[in-house]
Parts: C-alpha cells; sequence; structure tokens
C-alpha cells in the first residue's frame, strides 16, 4: 500500500483545503474480491474520524463501487485490476475506484429501483448497486475516458457538515 | 471462481412455520443455497419463512436482488416472509430498498413465531 501527499486528482473540490492521499492499491477483478476492497479501505481510513454511525455506509458504497467495477468495467477479467485511491482533507474523504473500462451503462445515472415493480416482474430483481452507494455517501461523481471508468465517493467526516465550525 | 460463503439451515417449526438460519454471506453466489433452502422450507403447507439474519456477516446488493426474488415466488404463493436479527445497518438497508414493507421486520425468534402464529389464528 503506498502512501503519499498529494493534490487531489479530480482537483476540483479543492477549493479551500489540499488532499492527502492516505492509501492506493489494487485488486485483481475476481468475484468476491469487493470485500478485500472494502476491507482495505476500512483499514486505511481508521482514524480519520469517520462516524461510527457512517463507517459501515461507507464500507457498503466501496464495495458496491468495487463490485460494479470488477463485474462491468473489467468484466471479472483477473488480469485487469481494480484500483483505488483514498485521499483526505480534515473535513472530507474521496475514495476513487478505477476500472479498464468495459461496459458503460452502469455508470450512467439509472432509475430509481422500485420494489413494487421488481415484485411485479416489471424490473430486474437485481439492481439496487448504485442506488446504495447514492444512499451511503454525501456524493458521487462519475469519470469516463477512453480507456478507464472512476466513481470517486465523496464522505463529509463531520456528523453535520452544515453546522457552524468552531474556530 | 469465488464459491458461495454461506450455510442456511432450515428448522420446521410447525407443519405452516420454518425458520431459514442464514450463516455467512448473502450475494451473488448465495442463490444455489437460498433456493435450496426455501424448497426445503416449503415443504407443507408453509405459510410463514422466518428468516433469521443473526449470522450474517455480509449482504450485498447481489443478495438483496435474491431477497427480491426469493419474495416473489413466496408471493406467488401467497406465503408471507418474515426476518429478525438484522443488525442496524441492514435494517437501514431493509428500509431503503423498502424490503422491510415486503418482508415484517422482528427483533428476534420469539416475536417473529408470535406474529407468524397470530397470521394463522
Amino acid at each position: 500500500m503506498k502512501r503519499s501527499s498529494s493534490v487531489h486528482p479530480a482537483g476540483k473540490p479543492n477549493m479551500e483545503e489540499s488532499w492527502q492521499t492516505i492509501a492506493e492499491f489494487a485488486v485483481p477483478s475476481e468475484p468476491g474480491n469487493e470485500r478485500r476492497a472494502m476491507e482495505m479501505v476500512a483499514g486505511a481510513v481508521k482514524g480519520l474520524g469517520v462516524p461510527d454511525s457512517r463507517f459501515e455506509n461507507l464500507k457498503t458504497a466501496v464495495a458496491e463501487a468495487s463490485l460494479n467495477a470488477m463485474e462491468h468495467g473489467n468484466q471479472y477479467n483477473a488480469e485487469l485490476e481494480v484500483s483505488i485511491r483514498v485521499s483526505s482533507t480534515p473535513r472530507m474523504l474521496s475514495i476513487q475506484i478505477t476500472d479498464s473500462g468495459g461496459d458503460p451503462a452502469f455508470m450512467q445515472e439509472p432509475g430509481t429501483p422500485d420494489l413494487d415493480a421488481k415484485l411485479a416482474g416489471l424490473q430486474s430483481p437485481r439492481g439496487w448497486g448504485i442506488f446504495l452507494i447514492k444512499n451511503m455517501v454525501d456524493e458521487i461523481r462519475f469519470n469516463v475516458d477512453e480507456t478507464h471508468h472512476t466513481i470517486e465517493l465523496i464522505m463529509h467526516l463531520d456528523e453535520n457538515p452544515s453546522a457552524p465550525r468552531e474556530g | 471462481m469465488a464459491k458461495a460463503n454461506v450455510t442456511m439451515d432450515v428448522r420446521k417449526i410447525s407443519d405452516q412455520v420454518s425458520v431459514i438460519d442464514i450463516q455467512g454471506e448473502i450475494n451473488g453466489f448465495a442463490e444455489n443455497t437460498l433456493m435450496d433452502a426455501y424448497t426445503q422450507a416449503n415443504a407443507g403447507k408453509t405459510q410463514t419463512i422466518i428468516l433469521n439474519f443473526t449470522g450474517l456477516d455480509y449482504m450485498n446488493s447481489s443478495g438483496i436482488g435474491l431477497l427480491v426474488t426469493l419474495l416473489i415466488r413466496a408471493n406467488r404463493l401467497k406465503q408471507q416472509l418474515f426476518a429478525y436479527g438484522l443488525n442496524d445497518h441492514y435494517r437501514q438497508i431493509f428500509d431503503l430498498t423498502r424490503l422491510n414493507e415486503a418482508i415484517r421486520v422482528f427483533a428476534d425468534e420469539r416475536e417473529a413465531l408470535a406474529a407468524a402464529e397470530k397470521v394463522l389464528s
């Protein structure tokens, strides 16, 4: 696992604070490895002040994003890795999950899954991944180029980011 | 290739009520295990199947999809699915997905069995 300081790769949310890369690692695209990715991120962010109530949410979002990257992005080709970068500021946490770009459809904003429609056979029983991610973190961003897809998960480290801060 | 990392044991409480004790992970690989357990739980005149999540280690979106598939099958047979043993995180996911509207969630087995008996009476 590499550790280094850097400017946030997206370069956008970096108006007031500089981003520090906490960890970078890669996981082969093999079924079940999303849990490995999840545990690695969980280990990397321990001590960063993620509220207990949101730690499990972050783990679920990372697992779902990694699952999508391995299954849809890399088609479960074990020779292709999913790379993960964990960055933070004192107030925010960013997890970037990048695949080698297979099926771009899963990166698009899907419709909200509807349980009633699924039970009626009008929607597939599956299709909960992006919905879960969106509900587990504060913001998600997609970045697609010719060879890679990246999903970025943003979580505020404050319990209530809109509350006035001391100092 | 990863394999299912889950076991599901079925207990017949009565002719109408079965409990499936889930231990491990509910993901895409759990499909055969879950459907086999459902078939076993479904023997006789089963009206209520109770899913015991006390031993749940991990569930992902594919696993949620499997629960929806299970619900579709149970609905066809006019059976009810109950659940207990979910931790706070998975209760939150049941709320978000509205699974808790289709699968009644209880704190423990005693409460779930009492509700099942009430349905039968």
